[in-house]
């Protein structure tokens, strides 16, 4: 085994001392600072987005927002059938479902994208994603 | 550099206070808005028009959608499929769509088909009734040539909505016709449309296509609609050559164009082709963009696809 070598002391510090005396080594500071601060926002703006809450809609009609942060389960009740949710850990799924095909209980548990949709039932299940207009697929 | 004398800090608390406006050009949200929910073409349509009290717009688009849903449904009495399948001449505007898909069809080597109605009976596809056929029942159904244009239809609609758009004074819109996007106009800030697409394996989108202006976008995947028997997996994209599930090591595809019909066909066209053939007529062509995700998760963007949040593979012009 090599032993590691110690960089000599205070170096970085000192560089950056150096970097800061000069009025074009704070402006290249800056421009590096300016740089990381856009290059974060960009990639939190263009990142794909997961919703923090979720609409229950049904018939054209908003029933219900949750977050999906705040565990819980329970029964939407539509003209046309039944279907038990469920939010847990930033997710949500269909568990159960009076529907014939089950597609809404297949998706699994979904955190964005497009609405699980329980299509015999009227139901949907809409994510608010920040940033998106729509959702493909 | 000298003469620039606006201290370090200052400089950054002025740059710190420019984010917050960036967040907001980022957000064409904060504009009124008439949305419209409607059941038609069997799946869920949104539609989002930027202008409030839009009421009357929203009416005269969700009639537009039902008639058009009545004029190409394969159910719908004296519909055009049924004025085909029945041997006969429908209406020359119906007569020019008809014309428009054989074209496509044609494109894309008979890749999509709108003759397909038999099989898709048979495989209970459209029915619900799902069943896994013989090869003898795939032969005949084939042989049948029973016209439908489920896959096609949906785009159109987007279209014809979006041409109707152009006749109001609504500067935008954004219409979600059961996974498939029309987007129409300019966004008011003047930031692209941001359209993410979903992830085949269920939970949230696999990234993001930036679109300016009106276009479709239309995806076709294994996982919209599918059965399973003695544990293999069918699903409803059937490839006219073979008359079953096509197996072209793609999970979906998404098509980005201007035409709401082009986007439609070749979506479930490309699918059918796969990555290489795909792309290749993606090469020939000049009219539409496309994202690919292949069963191994890979995804691969043609060059103009301004795809964003995921890493993919560029599928470039130029072959080497």
């Amino acid at each position: 085994m090599k032993p590691i070598e110690n960089p000599p002391a205070g170096s970085g510090k000192r560089r950056l001392a150096a970097l800061c005396a000069t009025r074009s080594g704070r402006f290249a500071l800056a421009l590096l600072a300016l740089f990381l601060l856009l290059l974060g926002t960009g990639l939190y703006l263009l990142r794909p987005t997961a919703a923090a809450q979720v609409e229950i809609w049904s018939e054209g009609e908003k029933i219900a927002t949750f977050s999906l942060y705040d565990d819980q389960t329970f029964t939407v009740e539509t003209a046309a059938g039944s279907n038990t949710i469920s939010i847990s850990g930033g997710k949500i799924a269909v568990l159960e479902a009076s529907c014939p095909d089950g597609y809404c209980i297949r998706r699994g548990w979904c955190s964005g994208g497009s609405p699980i949709i329980c299509l015999p039932n009227r139901l949907e299940i809409r994510f608010l994603a920040a940033g998106l207009d729509g959702v493909t697929g | 550099m000298k003469g620039f004398r606006v201290p370090l800090c200052a400089r950054m608390r002025a740059i710190a206070a420019l984010l917050p406006l960036l967040a907001l050009c980022a957000c064409g949200r904060a504009q009124q808005t008439t949305t419209r929910t409607l059941y038609a073409m069997d799946t869920v349509m949104e539609l989002t028009l930027y202008a409030a009290d839009a009421d009357e717009e929203a009416d005269a688009l969700e009639a537009l959608i039902r008639s058009t849903e009545g004029t190409w449904s394969v159910s719908a009495a004296g519909s055009v499929p049924a004025v085909l399948n029945a041997g006969q001449e429908p209406e020359d505007a119906a007569r020019e769509v008809v014309g428009q898909v054989l074209a496509l069809s044609e494109r894309c080597g008979g890749a999509f088909s709108p003759t397909l109605g038999a099989l898709s009976e048979l495989w209970g596809f459209s029915t619900g009734a799902y069943y896994v056929p013989t090869e003898a029942e795939i032969a005949a159904a084939l042989q049948e040539e029973k016209w439908d244009f489920g896959g096609a239809i949906k785009g159109y609609t987007g279209q014809i909505a979006a041409e109707y758009l152009e006749s109001t004074g609504i500067p935008c819109a954004i219409m979600n016709l059961g996974g498939n996007v029309q987007t129409y106009g300019e966004k008011a800030d003047g930031t692209a449309w941001q359209i993410g697409i979903q992830n085949p394996e269920g939970d949230g989108c696999l990234g993001i296509v930036c679109v300016s202006g009106t276009a479709s976008i239309v995806t076709s995947g294994s996982y919209q609609r599918y059965f399973e028997a003695d544990g293999v997996l069918y699903h409803h994209i059937l490839d006219p050559a073979t008359g079953s599930p096509a197996r072209s090591g793609l999970r979906s595809v998404t098509v980005i164009a201007r035409d709401g019909l082009t986007a439609d066909v070749l979506s479930t066209a490309l699918f059918v082709l796969g990555l290489e053939a795909g792309s290749e007529l993606w090469r020939e062509s000049d009219d539409f963009e496309a994202v690919f995700v292949a069963e191994d998760g890979s995804i691969w963007a043609t060059e103009g696809a301004a795809l964003s949040g995921c890493d993919y593979e560029v599928i470039a012009r130029e072959t080497d």
